[in-house]
């Protein structure tokens, strides 16, 4: 129970802060119904269950890699690694489970062998990142390129035919006429939120974002905070490749390609701010729906795909124009 | 006088490394493939740096001012693509084409960055997604392979002047182009200023938007002029073509020693930093590295190029 007293006192810190929040985090959901109702009023099949079920598997992989990046951005960072990770840890799970190119049959064990290397790249992006200050997208940017030639090299230039039931079975088998990874990928979302709202890890990543000199004047170790972010990002962007991997079947070079993009598409179109602090999973998982909603819909019209990478550049600029303060102004570069 | 040479002094370490590299790089594949040194192999060097030195002078202006364009791949394949289209119908003009969209989207980039205020890597990642787009739409997603017809219109590309081949004298030309327009310009100079320290710059009356728009035309007009020479020398356009230059072009201007965080730099050590990458990638291939694998090295160069070369006093908080 709190009493009234403390309620006020609670809230009386930045109260004017709180009603602009509001604004800011209902505008993308607006945005997402709006956007169905337009879809529904073109093509009423919009809102059929298959449908329904075509737009979350698409989301499913767009939404566990979102969340790691979502934490990243949270901080003020940003992560261009995605594309390098999801392709090493798809190529390495590819290679580790019962497949077309080799003798390994590890099945569900490769899985945490996957998120450990997932983690592993995080963990090196924070580390540089830190120790060398250099800034993270040239950090990212670097890693992005070691893990494909990473993933490149373990292929050769081919590419390896997964037979393995269970990672199979996380695109094709059902449970309550969803598949399992759209589960999994709830779960993702479920742990994100926990680790974002009750941990101190969570806490720490809101406040670097809000003013990292201030979090480490509070006692914070912001290089600690950086490095495990990083890590916990990776470990993410792993399941986005265990997830990629079980829907394409196959183990490939090319099997991140175009993610980066959708990632940051939705981190920040679902409205987390690219200067940090400000967001969440929950926005990133509006995010992700409203780009899934839309190229469900150009789809439906009839747009080839090739147009959608394009109008999902220009939702970008514009999601990141509309959320920047322009009341704080700040260099932009 | 005496400033300029106290300077050198002070910074000649950091000033000379990238020569100093350049030539133990030369010298270990020379000595490892003696045929590397042949007049022959090193202007076939030369050529293929042409490419990648003019896409990494053209992002040498953006990075200067402390910006940086991720859109130069998508840029110079789309170039290809609108070369490859339009050669047969526009003959000499398609080139032209080519580069003056190349200019009219790096003004739209630089908008974007400047009067929307989103941050220059966002905003070209963005518009690199666009470009990516508009290429694969025009090219309905296939490779072009250009004719008998288009490809007498590629000699000024293809061919050469004494036994230089063309590439290099086009990249002779775009280096005194650029090194003019950054040395001896207003614009350089307030490129450079800005770099160092925008609030300053701004103070002192320079137009820090338009020269910041300025280049990024300067970047996507000269990843436009790589991508026309790139569907040249290997007479096709498509939408992938120059897929693989971003990370090199990027390495090639920050080992140079052109620091990431702006203000340091020219268009020489661009070219340094570019004919390093060469070398080191002759010499990847010399030793056996897989190509593909080739990017775990060039995505470690820069990690440790720009650790080296980065300002620390500009940024207090590095996110």
């Amino acid at each position: 129970m709190t009493t009234p007293i403390e309620q006020i006192t609670k809230r009386q810190p930045q109260p004017k802060r709180i009603r602009r929040w509001r604004v800011a985090t209902w505008a993308p959901l607006m945005v997402l119904v709006l956007l169905c109702i337009i879809v529904t009023f073109i093509n009423p099949n919009f809102l059929s269950f298959g449908n329904l079920v075509r737009i979350t598997q698409s989301a499913m992989i767009p939404l566990v890699l979102g969340i790691g990046a979502t934490f990243i951005v949270l901080m003020g960072s940003i992560d261009l690694s995605v594309e390098g990770v999801v392709t090493l840890s798809a190529v390495i799970l590819s290679m580790l489970v019962l497949n077309g190119a080799n003798s390994n049959n590890l099945g569900v064990l490769a899985v945490p062998i996957v998120l450990f290397i997932g983690s592993a790249v995080g963990f090196i992006n924070g580390l540089v990142h830190v120790r060398l200050k250099v800034p993270s997208f040239m950090t990212t940017l670097g890693t992005w390129f070691i893990a494909l030639g990473a993933a490149n090299a373990l292929l050769g230039g081919m590419s390896t035919r997964i037979n393995d039931p269970f990672i199979r079975g996380l695109a094709v088998v059902r449970f309550m006429g969803f598949p399992w990874g759209v589960w999994l990928a709830l779960f993702c979302l479920l742990l994100a939120l926990i680790i974002q709202n009750y941990t101190r890890l969570g806490r720490y990543i809101y406040a670097l974002g809000g003013g990292e000199d201030l979090a480490a004047l509070s006692g914070i170790s912001t290089f600690t905070v950086r490095i495990a972010t990083f890590t916990l990002a990776g470990a993410f962007y792993a399941v986005g490749g265990i997830l990629a991997a079980a829907q394409l079947g196959l183990g490939n070079a090319q099997i991140g390609t175009g993610w980066l993009f959708t990632t940051i598409t939705a981190v920040v179109v679902g409205g987390t701010s690219l200067a940090g602090g400000q967001g969440g999973v929950l926005q990133t998982l509006v995010g992700v729906l409203i780009v899934g909603v839309l190229s469900n819909g150009m789809v439906l019209m009839g747009v080839p795909s090739s147009v959608q990478i394009g109008v999902q550049g220009l939702m970008i600029i514009a999601a990141v124009a509309l959320s920047i303060d322009r009341k704080l102004n700040r260099i932009v570069k | 006088m005496k400033n300029i040479f106290a300077k050198m002094g002070s910074d000649s370490l950091r000033q000379w490394l990238p020569l100093t590299t350049l030539l133990i790089l030369v010298c270990i594949v020379g000595v490892m493939q003696p045929v590397f040194l042949q007049p022959s192999t090193l202007l076939q060097l030369a050529s293929d740096t042409a490419v990648l030195f003019i896409l990494a002078t053209g992002v040498t202006f953006v990075i200067m001012l402390g910006g940086i364009d991720l859109s130069i791949q998508s840029m110079a394949s789309f170039a290809s693509v609108i070369v490859a289209l339009t050669v047969a119908r526009l003959g000499f003009g398609a080139f032209v084409l080519a580069v003056a969209i190349g200019g009219v989207v790096g003004l739209l980039s630089g908008l974007a960055h400047v009067k929307l205020k989103v941050p220059s890597f966002i905003a070209t990642l963005a518009t690199g997604g666009v470009l990516f787009s508009a290429a694969l739409v025009t090219s309905k997603e296939r490779s072009i392979t250009l004719g008998e017809v288009e490809r007498s219109y590629l000699t000024w590309i293809t061919g050469q002047v004494w036994v230089v081949p063309n590439v290099i004298w086009v990249g002779i030309v775009v280096l005194a182009i650029a090194h003019v327009l950054q040395a001896h310009t207003r614009f350089g100079r307030y490129s450079a200023a800005i770099g160092a320290g925008e609030p300053a710059a701004y103070a002192s009356g320079v137009k820090v938007d338009r020269q910041k728009v300025l280049a990024y035309i300067l970047s996507a007009g000269f990843a436009a002029l790589a991508g026309v020479i790139l569907a040249g020398r290997l007479a096709s356009g498509s939408p992938t073509l120059a897929a693989e230059l971003l990370l090199p072009s990027i390495a090639a201007v920050v080992v140079g020693g052109t620091a990431i965080t702006g203000g340091v730099g020219s268009i020489w050590r661009t070219l340094v930093g570019a004919l390093i990458i060469s070398v080191v990638r002759i010499g990847m291939t010399f030793l056996g590295v897989n190509i593909f694998a080739q990017n775990i090295v060039f995505g470690a160069v820069l990690i440790g190029a720009v650790a080296i070369t980065i300002d620390r006093s500009k940024i207090p908080i590095v996110k």
